[in-house]
């Protein structure tokens, strides 16, 4: 499975855009987490690695700009396991190993679209691709536009 | 004497097995085991030694630096870090970093904490200095590079650490807060608690019997001192503290971390264990507490009040299981101290003791049992929402507009809160919302309500409710209850009345 980050500008925002990729290329996707507003939106797919290069090309084709999306990265050699992290991950990618260790699964992680952990570690030791942005750091973990 | 009471050993006899490779040391989580398969009198045969630990956050942990003479000397008035400005309490070159002052440049995010780590690295931090200068001091201005090497002295300072047990953390709230207890979503959908539970030096001997005044401790990966009770020491409800001292320079980086709270500021995460010498049947008992028997107290941070609501108790059991149920809602619960640090705090004790690294020490005082942990006396009270707020008018929803307007004239207010049947909070309408609607002959109130309001709660401080109506340009906020019950209505006229603007 591979994830895909989906722009959408505001023109698009009142086309079914997602439901035209699936049906008209077949392939069933998941919608891991979804944006939208009137101005634009956001959405991760979670789309089959054999279909990926189609639906890439579907949602380019109508307009929208498509990306993978980097995933958290974890630096452990600043993590001293303390374990901030483990409540507020929504898809509970992180983990308290059997010696205490904290353990990040980069397969469930949705990304640096949540990033809800990301200010969260004192030791700064979790990074994601917007985490030096202000707006993430004060925003509630969901990138807005 | 009888001999029935010769049960007992002394801390002499100990030093003297730890000097001849022979003392029986084991960590707290070993101890628990050994009592609960064996006993406590077969543990106290066996057992000379029981090592606790725990690291976590620490704010009020510091160092103490004394620079030696510049040439011109000069008497410092205000000195920086890595721009992390430190204080100046004493004579001229001796400086003290608090762990929570931050860097001007980043706020936030580097610290007194993480100066405190990298000059226990070896890391060389840059130091400026100014002065207003004297006869004996000359000198205005110093710019150098030192690293804890170039250093006379360099001691941890801490005046509060090692807090015996700590609370657990939600959000009640509407709103993610970013708290010293780190970040809480809201509606409680997480928690967060701290402390090392039953591996608390502590919580292992919570008559103080052993630990006080003069016991050698592991400190930061060095040797260190406990030299009294900690600020806010309250033994009493087993929230004891401890001030404690040692020498930086012989200190780890790995147990001493610099670390930020995001919209808090920044902290250092301290290791400090204490050995617990097992010197009666008492001990044992004490050194075999479990998570299940201690407990705090889940509390509210989304009240902004000193004394802010207590929702249950919980046992560090369940904290450290993960889940807490608050409210019949499941709660996912996480630690913001070190539960692997601090195992490993316990077992590096036991291993210098093992090596005869570490003997163990008498206190020379005991620690106090009674203090109490007073509120600040205030010569001035801060007004809070609930001192201002007034009776709201309402309206329902399938009420008129016509109606709502002769409310708004017969009653001479600006606001109409809309509420459902049930008193909760639906919608607000203004007189201006009224006018509009008059304008553009729009007849349902739906079509003109706000539904998503700003509201205030009544433990708020006043000054916040009304930096919120500045923020969101607005001059009423209703306020409600924690179920979004209407309870009344504060206005900007009701602010600058009591604050004077």
């Amino acid at each position: 499975m591979a994830r895909i980050l989906i722009r959408l500008n505001e023109n698009l925002v009142p086309e079914p855009v997602v439901s035209e990729v699936i049906l008209e290329n077949n392939i069933l996707v998941a919608i891991l987490s979804a944006h939208i507003n009137s101005k634009g939106g956001e959405i991760v797919l979670e789309v089959p690695d054999e279909g990926v290069d189609k639906i890439v090309a579907a949602f380019r084709q109508k307009g929208a700009t498509v990306t993978v999306p980097k995933l958290i990265e974890v630096n452990s050699d600043r993590c001293f396991s303390c374990g901030s992290c483990v409540a507020l991950c929504p898809v509970e990618a992180i983990s308290v190993a059997e010696d205490l260790t904290i353990e990040f699964n980069k397969e469930k992680c949705v990304g640096s679209v949540c990033s809800i952990c990301v200010d969260a570690c004192p030791a700064r030791a979790i990074n994601s691709r917007f985490s030096n942005t202000e707006n993430l750091r004060s925003s509630n973990g969901h990138r807005e536009k | 004497m009888s001999t029935q009471n010769q049960k007992t050993r002394t801390i002499e006899e100990i030093n003297h097995k730890i000097l001849k490779g022979d003392a029986q040391v084991l960590t707290a989580e070993e101890m628990k085991k050994l009592v609960e398969s064996s006993g406590v009198e077969v543990a106290f045969k066996e057992v000379d030694v029981v090592t606790t630990g725990t690291f976590g956050a620490m704010c009020s942990s510091g160092a103490i630096l004394n620079l030696g003479h510049a040439d011109p000397p000069i008497k410092i008035q205000r000195a920086w870090f890595n721009d992390v400005e430190v204080c100046h309490p004493g004579g001229a070159v001796d400086l003290f970093i608090g762990a929570t002052n931050f860097c001007e440049k980043k706020p936030f995010e580097y610290g007194g904490g993480h100066v405190i780590q990298e000059l226990v690295a070896g890391n060389e931090v840059e130091l400026r200095a100014t002065a207003y200068g004297t006869d004996c001091y000359p000198r205005t201005a110093v710019k150098t590079t030192i690293t804890k090497d170039d250093l006379n002295q360099f001691y941890l300072l801490n005046f509060r650490n090692c807090y015996q047990r700590y609370n657990c953390a939600v959000n009640c709230g509407d709103e993610t807060i970013y708290t010293y207890m780190n970040k809480l979503l809201p509606h409680m959908r997480n928690a967060t608690y701290s402390g090392a539970g039953e591996f608390n030096p502590l919580m292992n001997d919570p008559d103080y019997e052993t630990i006080g005044f003069g016991t050698k401790i592991f400190l930061g990966g060095g040797q260190g001192y406990i030299i009294g009770a900690g600020t806010q020491h309250s033994p009493k409800n087993l929230n004891g503290t401890l001030m404690v001292k040692g020498d930086a320079k012989t200190m780890s980086p790995e147990f001493l971390q610099g670390a930020a709270f995001t919209r808090y500021g920044t902290s250092l995460y301290v290791g400090l264990g204490i050995p617990i010498p097992i010197l009666n049947e008492g001990l044992v008992r004490k050194t075999a507490i479990r998570d299940t028997e201690i407990f705090t107290d889940v509390i509210d941070y989304s009240v902004m009040r000193r004394d802010r609501p207590k929702l249950r108790q919980v046992s560090y059991a369940e904290l450290k299981s993960g889940i807490i149920t608050v409210n019949d809602k499941r709660v996912r619960v996480s630690s913001l101290s070190s539960l692997k640090m601090a195992k490993k705090v316990a077992q590096t004790l036991k291993d210098w003791i093992d090596e005869g690294q570490f003997a163990l020490t008498s206190p020379i005082e005991r620690l106090s049992l009674d203090t109490v942990f007073k509120p600040m006396r205030q010569t001035q009270e801060i007004p809070f929402v609930s001192n201002v707020m007034h009776p709201a008018v309402t309206c329902m929803e399938n009420e008129e507009i016509r109606v709502i307007a002769e409310r708004i004239v017969t009653k001479s207010v600006n606001h109409i809160v809309v509420i459902s049947s049930d008193g909760k909070l639906l919608g607000i309408v203004t007189s201006w919302d009224i006018t509009r609607a008059m304008a553009e002959s729009k007849n349902v109130l739906a079509d003109i309500e706000t539904r998503k309001v700003i509201t205030a709660h009544p433990d708020e401080p006043l000054e916040n409710a009304s930096k919120r109506m500045a923020q969101h340009n607005i001059s009423a906020l209703p306020v409600i209850d924690s179920e979004r019950k209407v309870l009344g209505i504060v206005t900007s006229e009701d602010v600058s009345k009591l604050l004077g603007r």
